[in-house]
């Protein structure tokens, strides 16, 4: 059994770990770089560590580093979060050689999955379609371009080393090949320390969705069902849902069938995700990638199947049994989940950070939150822009919507700006009410939904009232007139007992 | 004119003479930079507006455009040299912040004059990247 666990993340995904910790008697380890030295996941852990300087590279990115800190906090078991380390194979490999569990999949099966052509191969082999693309042996600009020629344009240039969006490209034939295939190596290095790339046709009008699987060390590989991430601006993902509202039970059948064939195929254990593009005309489906880690939006499942896949991901990295059969799991209602970035949609979505001044989370009945901030924070310049995800679960669709909806009417984030409004202006989009977007409809109509978002509007009247109100109290106003003996249970710094 | 009631720190319900109807809006920030937010919709009231390449593009028609980065970025690859005769749109920098690329692209056709950044450089927001004529 896992007794100490360290997180190697940060945000909220590392508050999501922490908490199952907690829930299964785990002892937590958080991890932290300089910038994050106050932040809410390091609050979350039973114990912290600081591991390195702001930059990615030189903190969560740095095997050697992540790897000091288990040993000197003794940490028997490591989580990886998404992103960062999660889909680093020479990670796993020296967690296993040092005797630390991975939670997560064999390395071995992490680099067969990671490298494309491996993956494609034997999903291949397996029965399963997949879409034409290739990593080049040839990795200079040429080398990139003859691979684009030979899968056809239009088409993605994308980083080999793992998912996100991040070094993806969409190269059609008229355009500069060369600036883009340079511009998503650069992103491709600076995300995951490799800038290999791999280059794909782009299926048009598809649709992405993806299946969740989970596999022990007892031959139990199960699916928990699909979710639709078609919603995404630039290759990144906005809003995910379960069911797909163009899945048919027929073909649902199909892919999770595809699913889990391909995991037993790889030897998978631990929780993954098979992702595929889907023609809803032709109900055709093709393989697209399998990550190998727990995704982002994997609270969508949980809401829909009411099962815990941190936990679950705990205890099979522990050794034990999955606890359920496939007859055990169903899919129960609508989920839907919109993630919050620090965005403006006003000026290009240009990432934002600095503090937050007033921040308060809606409570209201199935509505969830997985969050990584706090009133106060300071968001870092560093790292991802996500702050917090909003899950709303209903009946149906419909009523998840609205749910979701009046959550986000209700969400204040004051000091940055964020994607609220644009989420909001989505899901009153009638495209999107009547389930009828592909992975392309956010670049089409973003720039259009960001005008509807009122990212430009005229502050109303009785808003700009109070703003300009000299009795108007504010979250930060509190903070300047605070008397002259501070309560030091008010003060900001540390202090000692 | 309306009437507010103060409901928690940074909370007020405010009544509009028009209809009776209670709103309520989240209020932070200094009197000279105040941030708003009322029902999904974030206000800045008074405080620095966007820091975006929209803001000068107005400016940009005729006379010396100076190109600044847009937030704190590191500078990734410099693509202008001073002397160079730049098109509308091409790229003249690209920086990178919070894992994305930010291409600075030239406003309108010009000579650059001064390039004053390096590739590897840490920025700070509004700090000029490049100027051109």
């Amino acid at each position: 059994m896992i007794k100490r666990l360290l997180i190697a993340n940060r945000g909220e995904i590392a508050i999501r770990v922490a908490r199952a910790c907690r829930e299964t008697g785990i002892e937590s380890v958080a991890v932290y770089s300089d910038a994050d030295a106050d932040a809410a996941h390091v609050d979350a852990a039973d114990r912290s560590v600081h591991i390195g300087a702001a930059a990615a590279i030189e903190s969560y990115l740095s095997i050697p580093k992540i790897l000091q800190a288990i040993d000197q906090t003794q940490a028997d078991a490591v989580h990886p979060g998404y992103g960062f380390l999660s889909e680093n194979a020479r990670f796993a490999a020296a967690c296993e050689q040092a005797g630390v569990t991975f939670v997560g999949p064999p390395s071995r099966v992490i680099a067969a999955m990671g490298s494309k052509i491996n993956a494609r191969r034997m999903i291949q082999d397996a029965g399963i379609p997949i879409v034409p693309g290739e990593t080049p042996a040839d990795q200079s600009d040429s080398g990139i371009l003859a691979a684009l020629t030979r899968v056809g344009f239009p088409a993605l240039v994308k980083a080999s080393a793992g998912g996100g969006g991040k070094g993806m490209r969409t190269v059609g034939a008229d355009d500069d090949a060369q600036e883009t295939i340079q511009a998503a190596r650069r992103e491709a290095a600076a995300a995951f320390g490799d800038g290999t790339l791999y280059v794909e046709r782009l299926v048009r009008h598809a649709r992405h969705v993806e299946v969740q699987i989970i596999a022990d060390d007892h031959d139990g590989c199960l699916h928990l069902f699909e979710r639709d991430c078609s919603t995404q601006r630039r290759h990144q993902k906005v809003i995910e849902e379960s069911p797909s509202p163009v899945v048919s039970p027929a073909l649902r059948a199909r892919m999770t069938d595809a699913a889990v064939r391909a995991a037993r195929a790889s030897g998978y254990r631990n929780a993954g995700t098979i992702e595929f593009l889907v023609d809803p005309a032709s109900g055709e489906f093709f393989f697209l990638e399998m990550n190998t880690r727990l995704q982002v939006e994997h609270p969508v499942t949980e809401e829909v199947t009411g099962l815990d896949l941190v936990r679950a991901q705990l205890v099979v990295a522990s050794g034990g049994a999955l606890p359920w059969t496939q007859d055990d799991v169903s899919q129960r209602g609508h989920a839907i989940e919109a993630r919050i970035y620090a965005e403006d949609p006003g000026a290009g979505f240009l990432p934002q950070a600095g503090a937050i001044l007033l921040y308060r989370e809606p409570r209201m009945p199935g509505v969830r939150i997985d969050s990584g901030i706090r009133e106060g924070d300071v968001v870092p310049v560093h790292y991802d822009p996500m702050l917090a995800k909003v899950i709303a679960s209903a009946a149906t669709r419909d009523q998840a919507i609205e749910r979701l909806q009046t959550a986000l009417r209700e969400y204040p984030i004051l000091g940055i700006r964020t994607n609220v409004a644009f989420l909001l202006a989505i899901l009153e989009h009638a495209q999107f009410r009547a389930g009828d977007v592909d992975t392309a409809f956010l670049d089409r109509e973003g720039a259009s939904l960001a005008e509807c978002a009122g990212v430009n509007d005229e502050v109303p009247p009785f808003v700009r009232e109070i703003a300009e109100s000299p009795h108007a109290t504010t979250g930060a106003a509190d903070r300047h007139s605070r008397p002259a003996q501070p309560d030091p249970w008010h003060t900001l710094s540390r202090w000692r007992l | 004119m309306a009437t507010v009631k103060p409901v928690g720190r940074g909370v007020v319900r405010v009544q509009t003479d028009n209809d009776g109807r209670w709103e309520t809006v989240y209020v932070a920030g200094t009197p000279e930079d105040r941030w708003l937010f009322w029902r999904g919709r974030t206000f800045r009231v008074g405080g620095q507006t966007r820091p975006s390449t929209t803001a000068s593009r107005t400016a940009a028609a005729r006379g010396p455009q100076v190109l600044s980065a847009p937030m704190p970025a590191t500078i990734v690859k410099v693509l202008a040299r001073t002397g160079m005769h730049a098109r509308k749109g091409d790229t003249l920098v690209v920086a990178e912040a919070m894992k994305m690329e930010l291409p600075i692209r030239a406003l309108a056709d010009g000579i650059v004059t001064a390039v004053s950044c390096r590739e590897g450089e840490l920025v700070e927001g509004g700090q000029t990247l490049v100027t051109l004529e």
